[in-house]
């Protein structure tokens, strides 16, 4: 376990804040003529809010939408939260039926889970074998009562892609209202979110080098989607969400966004030139297996198991040395398998087997490489010391 | 999440480290026991190998599955085997092994895997001297 900064494979977690964004918040904390609240009337207030409108237009791009159909929230949790929460309750009386899966981030299924307590129905969808969500399963879903669709753009432990134009076709057909998780995806993959028949679209910045704290829910302008707040006091971001809009936050995921919509058109690739480059050096810890679909997949995230080795010794192995997750962050602190692997049939023990490894923007060959020998020591190691047919049997 | 869980006293941290005793045993002189139990619902699977001499442990070797406190509880119980009388009072039960190695309480389980799988190789042992 050496010493010093560990190999950081762990984008899908957050991103290591980018020091251009950290420098214009930094600028934007200091600067006098922005320490007025953007939505005084006063000069001050309004310096700062031309700061926050042009953010929001830099936001939107990301997507393709327009300025005016993001609303700044705190992070992509409270996106969803709002998003389903605000949806399901804005539905019309006898509307009590929720579509989503059982892969989704647990912002959504707990958000989900609530309406449950409320009297919703919701049904829960087991992706396919190699991770992703069908949209004849979705369809197949849907009932004269449903409310809302709610799905992931890309999961966040196996990067599996769904095929959200499939489904915001189907939910525009029927006039249901579809909301996206893109925490993963925004900046990642080219998004047109006019082109995925998405009423709502949740994101944040952390996750695409921008600072903690600070997320967008992209709200359809026409027709758009009924949405009842879940906070009040003060009328902020067209009723939609109260509270003062934290300038500097919203200027730095301003300039993410810009950065990442620049980024798009070469990152993706080179990103997922490294994730093959790493697959392949771990070939020498065989046996070795992905954990759903490689394709159509997320460039940066490569979730892998190997069998036989016990997650939380293989955690401790790579102690100090390698940032990555056993699941995702959220779910790792419970300990417990995760539900997404098992909900693509893993057993318990062939989920505690798996890592995920998430590269991104600072991510080199160099580190690529470290990491797979890394990796193949620690697993080598592990394995020299199990008792015979304990690969085969714990498989 | 970059680390794990659960903590490490430092004892756990030198034996995950190196894994004294892991494997097989030497070749030598003396006949060889072993105790194994296999609990994966409970998260470990433990053997122990060890060759006797004259009613003492010569040699003692393991092979184990588990968490990192599995591991080094393994590798420590098979270091403190060498030169035992395999009739000495059990001095390796779980309850102490959590104690010196500092594990947390839900680790107790996997450590009596541990405890079972030394006790299993022992018997093994007096069977065969008593014979």
């Amino acid at each position: 376990m050496p010493d010093g900064v560990p190999i950081y494979l762990d984008y899908a977690a957050t991103a290591p804040l980018d020091p251009r964004v950290a420098d214009l918040m930094s600028e934007c904390l200091r600067d006098p003529a922005l320490q007025g609240n953007p939505a005084s009337t006063h000069a001050p207030g309004r310096t700062a809010a031309v700061r926050v409108e042009s953010a929001r237009g830099q936001v939107a791009r990301l997507i393709g939408a327009q300025p005016e159909t993001i609303v700044f929230t705190s992070g992509a949790t409270e996106s969803v939260n709002l998003a389903i929460l605000g949806a399901a309750r804005a539905a019309a009386d006898g509307m009590r039926h929720v579509v989503t899966a059982r892969t989704e981030h647990r912002a959504a299924l707990d958000a989900c889970r609530q309406l449950e307590r409320e009297g919703f129905t919701v049904d829960w969808l087991k992706p396919g074998a190699d991770g992703s969500v069908d949209p004849g399963r979705v369809a197949a879903a849907l009932r004269p009562d449903t409310a809302l669709v709610s799905l992931m753009h890309a999961n966040n432990e196996t990067g599996v892609i769904n095929d959200i134009a499939a489904v915001g076709r189907i939910c525009r057909e029927r006039g249901l209202t579809f909301h996206v998780d893109a925490a993963q995806s925004a900046g990642k993959l080219p998004i047109d979110v006019e082109g995925t028949g998405a009423a709502l679209l949740s994101f944040c910045a952390h996750k695409l080098g921008g600072p903690k704290g600070i997320g967008a829910l992209y709200l359809r302008h026409r027709p758009r989607p009924a949405l009842q707040p879940l906070q009040f006091g003060g009328g902020h971001e067209r009723g939609l969400r109260a509270g003062t809009l934290a300038t500097h936050q919203i200027v730095g995921f301003g300039l993410a966004c810009e950065l990442a919509r620049l980024g798009l058109a070469t990152e993706p690739a080179r990103i997922r030139a490294l994730r093959e480059r790493l697959w392949t050096g771990l070939q020498a810890a065989a046996p070795v297996a992905q954990n759903g679909a490689a394709e159509p997949g997320l460039p940066g995230i490569l979730n892998v198991r190997f069998p036989g080795v016990e997650g939380e010794s293989l955690l401790f192995a790579l102690e100090g040395s390698l940032a990555a997750s056993s699941g995702s962050a959220c779910s790792s602190a419970t300990a417990e398998p995760s539900y997404v692997l098992r909900a693509l049939g893993l057993s318990d023990l062939a989920a505690q087997a798996s890592l995920r490894l998430s590269l991104g923007r600072d991510t080199t060959e160099e580190e690529v490489d470290r990491a797979a020998r890394l990796l193949v020591v620690c697993v080598r190691r592990l394995r020299a010391a199990l008792p015979v047919g304990a690969i085969e049997a714990i498989a | 999440m970059s680390e794990p869980r659960a903590a490490y006293s430092p004892l756990v941290r030198e034996l995950f480290e190196r894994l004294p005793h892991a494997g097989d045993l030497a070749p030598g002189p003396g006949t060889v026991v072993h105790g194994e139990v296999i609990a994966l619902e409970r998260g470990a699977w433990v053997r122990y190998e060890a060759r006797i001499e004259d009613g003492r442990v010569a040699d003692c070797a393991f092979r184990a599955w588990g968490c990192p406190h599995t591991l080094a509880a393994a590798a420590l119980v098979a270091s403190r085997m060498h030169g035992r009388r395999i009739d000495a009072e059990a001095a390796f039960d779980a309850r102490r092994l959590a104690t010196e190695l500092d594990a947390p309480a839900e680790k107790l389980g996997r450590l009596l895997v541990v405890e079972d799988a030394l006790s299993g190789m022992l018997a093994r042992a007096l069977a065969l001297q008593s014979t």
